[in-house]
C-alpha cells in the first residue's frame, strides 16, 4: 500500500507511542497489523466486554494507531511504511553509537539500552532484518543471566506469530538455544516447549519448511527417551494433517534417530525389539491413513521410508551390524510375507470404484509408484511381483503411471 | 492465456523497480534489507534479455562497493551487516558487468574461506547458522574468483553427501526435509566441485520430476506443495546437472511460465494470478532460458549466469 510523507515529529511520536505500548505490556504474546477500519470493530468488543487494559490515548485527537489489549498488539496498516522506515532509521544510529562508544553514557538510556529498544521495534516490523537480530546477539553475547536469553525466546515468539516464516528469528531462536546449552544446561523442557511452540504454528503455517526444519534441528539435542515422547505426542495431530509432508519427515527424523541408537556402542545401544514395535506401529497406523485418506501424496511417501527401512534393518537376519547401502537384500521368509501384504494394499488401492473422484485416481498412481520405488530400491522385487500379479496386473501397474509419470519408466530395465 | 514472453514488458518492470528510490510501498520497506539479491535477480533477468545495457553500470558498481563490509563481506543494503548471501549477489552482479577485477579477491575470498567449520559444512555469516544453500555460496563465489583452493574442499563435499536423503534428495544440513532449493544448492556445489558421481542421479531425478503437476505443468518444490515458477529454476537446473531433464514435460512447463506474466505491465508471478514480483520474474526467464525459448540467453545452471559471463570468466586468467 502507499502511504504519503510523515513529519520527523510525526514519526517520532509513532515510535515513542510503540515503544511504550511494549515497555508497558511485557506480556504481549500476539501481533498483527490491522487495516484502521477493524479498530473501530475491536474497540466495541472491548467496551461490550467493559474492560480497557493499556489503552493508547493519541496525543492530539488523531486517530488511533496502535491497539492493545488481552496482551494482543495491534498495528495500523497505515503507518506501517513511516514506522518502518524511521525505526530503522533511529536503530542503525544507535548501533552506530554503540558500537563508536561502547555502553557509556550519563543519562538512563545507555546506548544498549536504546539499540535493544529500537531493534525490538524494527524487528516486529520487519522481522528478516538480520542486521537487527546481530545487535541484539552482540549485546547479548555479553549477558550471563539465563533470564536475558529465555526473554529472547519471548520476543522471538512474539515475532513469529505475526510472521512465522521469517527465516532470521527462527535462526535466532536456535542462536539462542545454542548459547543456552552451552553457558547453562539445556533444560529438556526448553526443547519440548520449542517442539510445541513449532506445532501450534504449523497450525497456522502449514508445511512451513522454516518451523519444520527448526523441530528437526532440535532432534539433536534429544535424548532417546525423549525421541520416543515426541513421536508418541505429535501422533495426533499427524493423523489431523494427513497432507502436511513437512510433519511426517519430522517423524521420519524421529525415527531415524531411533535407528541410529540401535547400533550406538558401548553398552548403550537402544532395545532392537522396543524399536521394532514401534516401527511395526508406524506401519499399521500409516496403512489405516493410506486406506482412509484416499489419494494423499504424503501418506504414501511416509511409507516409502518405513518400508524400506523395515526390510533392511527389521525384516533382515537379526544382525548388530548396520547393513551397507547398495548391499543386496536376500529376501527371507518375513521379508517375503511382509512384502505380500504391501502387494496386497497395491492391488486394492488400484482397484478405483469411480472413475469420477480424481482421489481414487490419485491413490492408484501413488500405489503404483510406491512398488515401483520399492523396487528401484530392491532390484530383487520385481520377480516376487510378476510371480504374485501376474504379467498382465503388473502391465496395468505399468500403465497407471505411463499416464501421468512416464518418465518414471525411463530407467527399468526389466520391463 | 499467454503463447511469447512479453520481453519489452518485463524490461520496462525491471527499470521502473530498480529506479523506485524512494520506497513508497512496505513490501519495498521490508525487503531494502535484501536489495543486493534483489539487484542480482533484475541484472540478470536484464542480461538475459540482452537488456544489461539499460542501467547505468557506474551508479549499480558504486552502490554494491558501498555494501561491502570491513570484513571483506557484502552487506544486503549499505550500513547493513554482511553475510555469503549478498556477497554472492555482489560477486555476481560484477561478473555481469565484467567489473571483478575492481575487487580485493584476497579479502573477499578470505572472509568467505573463514566460514568453512571444522565438519566442512559453511557459515552464513559469524553469528554460526549453518545450511547447506551456504556451502553452495562458498564454492560458487570462490570458483568465480578462482580461489577455491583457500577451502578444504573434501570436506566441504563430504558434508554436503551427508545431507542426502533416503528419497535421494538434499534438505538443509543432515536428516532435514529434501526442498528443490536446498537439492539446486547441493548439485550446483558438487557440479562446481566436479562431485556429481556422488549423486544418486535416477534416485534424485525421480524425485524431481515428481514435481511436475501433471494438470497445469508447473513444477513445486516438495510434495503436497502448489507449482511455483521459482521451482522452474531450481528443479530445471538440477535435471540439467544430472542428465535427466528429459524427465519432465518441457512444453508444458514453458506454458506455466507464460502463463504467470502479467501481459499487460510485465513482471511474472509465482504461478497465474497478476502478483509479479522481480524474484519471479528472474527464475520464470531464467527457467525459460533452461528451456532453451528464443530471445532469452542461455544461462549456467550451476553458476546461475548467462553462459557468456561464465565463459568470459573461466578464459580470463
Amino acid at each position: 500500500m502507499k502511504q504519503g510523507p510523515c513529519s520527523e515529529e510525526d514519526c517520532f511520536s509513532l515510535l515513542k507511542q510503540f515503544e511504550h505500548v511494549l515497555e508497558s505490556d511485557p506480556l504481549i504474546d500476539e501481533v498483527g497489523f490491522i487495516h484502521p477500519s477493524q479498530f473501530i470493530m475491536l474497540d466495541e468488543e472491548a467496551s461490550s466486554s467493559n474492560v480497557y487494559q493499556n489503552e493508547v490515548q493519541p496525543n492530539n485527537g488523531t486517530s488511533r494507531k496502535f491497539w492493545n489489549k488481552d496482551h494482543k498488539l495491534g498495528i495500523s496498516t497505515d503507518i506501517l511504511v513511516q514506522l518502518c522506515k524511521y525505526a530503522k532509521h533511529v536503530f542503525l544510529l544507535a548501533l552506530d553509537e554503540y558500537k563508536c562508544h561502547g555502553n557509556i553514557s550519563c543519562s538512563p538510556c545507555t546506548p544498549e539500552s536504546e539499540v535493544m529498544k529500537h531493534s525490538q521495534a524494527v524487528l516486529l516490523l520487519s522481522s528478516d532484518f538480520g542486521t537487527a537480530w546481530n545487535a541484539r546477539k552482540l549485546i547479548l553475547s555479553k549477558k550471563d543471566q539465563l533470564s536475558a536469553f529465555t526473554e529472547e525466546l519471548r520476543l522471538s515468539g512474539l515475532i513469529l506469530s505475526n510472521s512465522p516464516k521469517s527465516e532470521s528469528t527462527w535462526s535466532h531462536r536456535r542462536w539462542i538455544i545454542k548459547m543456552i546449552s552451552q553457558r547453562f544446561s539445556t533444560p529438556q523442557e526448553i526443547i519440548t516447549k520449542e517442539s510445541e511452540l513449532v506445532e501450534s504454528i504449523g497450525e497456522r503455517s502449514k508445511m512451513n519448511y522454516r518451523a519444520w526444519y527448526h523441530r528437526c534441528w532440535l532432534v539433536s539435542y534429544m535424548e532417546i527417551e525423549q525421541v520416543i515422547q515426541e513421536l508418541n505426542k505429535s501422533k495426533r495431530w499427524a493423523g489431523l494433517h494427513v497432507a502436511d509432508s513437512s510433519c511426517f519427515h519430522y517423524r521420519r527424523r524421529l525415527m531415524l534417530k531411533i535407528l541410529e541408537s540401535l547400533y550406538v556402542k558401548g553398552g548403550n545401544a537402544y532395545d532392537k525389539s522396543e524399536a521394532r514395535k514401534i516401527w511395526k506401529e508406524e506401519l499399521d497406523w500409516n496403512k489405516e491413513l493410506v486406506e482412509r485418506y484416499v489419494g494423499r501424496e504424503a501418506l504414501w511417501l511416509h511409507r516409502r521410508f518405513l518400508s524400506l527401512n523395515w526390510i533392511m534393518y527389521f525384516a533382515c537376519n537379526d544382525s548388530d551390524v548396520s547393513p551397507e547401502p547398495g548391499e543386496s537384500i536376500i529376501i527371507n521368509e518375513e521379508i517375503a510375507i511382509f512384502i505380500d501384504n504391501e502387494i496386497q494394499l497395491l492391488e486394492s488401492s488400484m482397484t478405483v470404484p469411480d472413475t469420477k473422484f480424481e482421489d481414487f485416481q490419485a491413490q492408484a498412481l501413488h500405489a503404483a509408484v510406491y512398488m515401483l520405488w520399492l523396487t528401484k530400491k530392491m532390484p530383487e522385487l520385481w520377480r516376487m511381483l510378476e510371480e504374485k500379479l501376474g504379467t498382465e496386473k503388473v502391465k496395468c501397474v505399468m500403465s497407471t503411471i505411463a499416464l501421468e509419470r512416464p518418465s518414471l519408466l525411463h530407467h527399468l530395465v526389466n520391463v | 492465456m499467454a503463447d511469447k514472453l512479453v520481453a519489452d514488458k518485463h524490461l520496462r518492470y525491471i527499470l521502473n523497480l530498480m529506479a523506485e528510490k524512494k520506497k513508497e510501498s512496505f513490501e519495498s520497506v521490508v525487503m531494502d534489507h535484501l536489495r543486493m539479491n534483489g539487484a542480482y535477480w533484475g541484472l540478470t533477468t536484464l542480461s538475459l534479455l540482452d537488456k544489461l545495457g539499460s542501467v547505468s553500470e557506474d551508479e549499480v558498481v558504486s552502490w554494491v562497493m558501498t555494501c561491502q563490509h570491513e570484513s571483506g563481506g557484502f552487506a544486503g543494503n549499505t550500513g547493513h551487516d554482511p553475510h555469503v548471501l549478498y556477497t554472492l549477489s555482489a560477486v555476481q552482479i560484477l561478473a555481469l558487468f565484467d567489473k571483478l577485477n575492481i575487487l580485493d579477491v584476497e579479502k573477499v575470498s578470505n572472509y568467505i574461506a573463514g566460514l568453512q567449520n571444522e565438519d566442512g559444512s559453511f557459515s552464513g555469516d559469524i553469528w554460526g547458522e549453518v545450511d547447506t544453500r551456504f556451502s553452495y555460496i562458498a564454492i560458487c563465489c570462490l570458483s568465480i574468483l578462482k580461489c577455491l583452493d583457500k577451502i578444504n574442499v573434501k570436506k566441504a563435499v563430504d558434508y554436503i553427501v551427508s545431507c542426502k536423503n533416503l528419497d535421494g534428495g538434499f534438505g538443509c544440513s543432515p536428516g532435514a526435509e529434501s526442498h528443490a532449493g536446498q537439492i539446486f544448492c547441493c548439485v550446483g556445489a558438487l557440479a562446481i566441485t566436479g562431485n556429481l558421481h556422488r549423486v544418486d542421479k535416477d534416485l534424485l531425478g525421480w524425485w524431481l520430476c515428481e514435481r511436475q503437476d501433471y494438470e497445469s505443468g508447473g513444477l513445486n518444490g516438495r510434495p503436497e506443495k502448489l507449482p511455483d515458477v521459482c521451482y522452474s529454476w531450481w528443479v530445471l537446473s538440477s535435471l540439467i546437472m544430472i542428465d535427466r531433464v528429459h524427465w519432465i514435460e518441457k512444453a508444458k512447463l514453458v506454458k506455466f511460465i507464460l502463463d504467470s506474466q502479467d501481459m499487460d505491465n510485465g513482471g511474472i508471478s509465482d504461478r497465474p494470478s497478476y502478483t509479479v514480483d522481480i524474484f519471479h520474474t528472474y527464475f520464470g526467464v531464467a527457467g525459460l532460458s533452461l528451456l532453451e525459448y528464443p530471445g532469452v540467453k542461455t544461462i549456467d545452471p550451476a553458476y546461475a549466469l548467462p553462459v557468456h559471463v561464465i565463459n568470459r570468466i573461466l578464459f580470463t586468467k
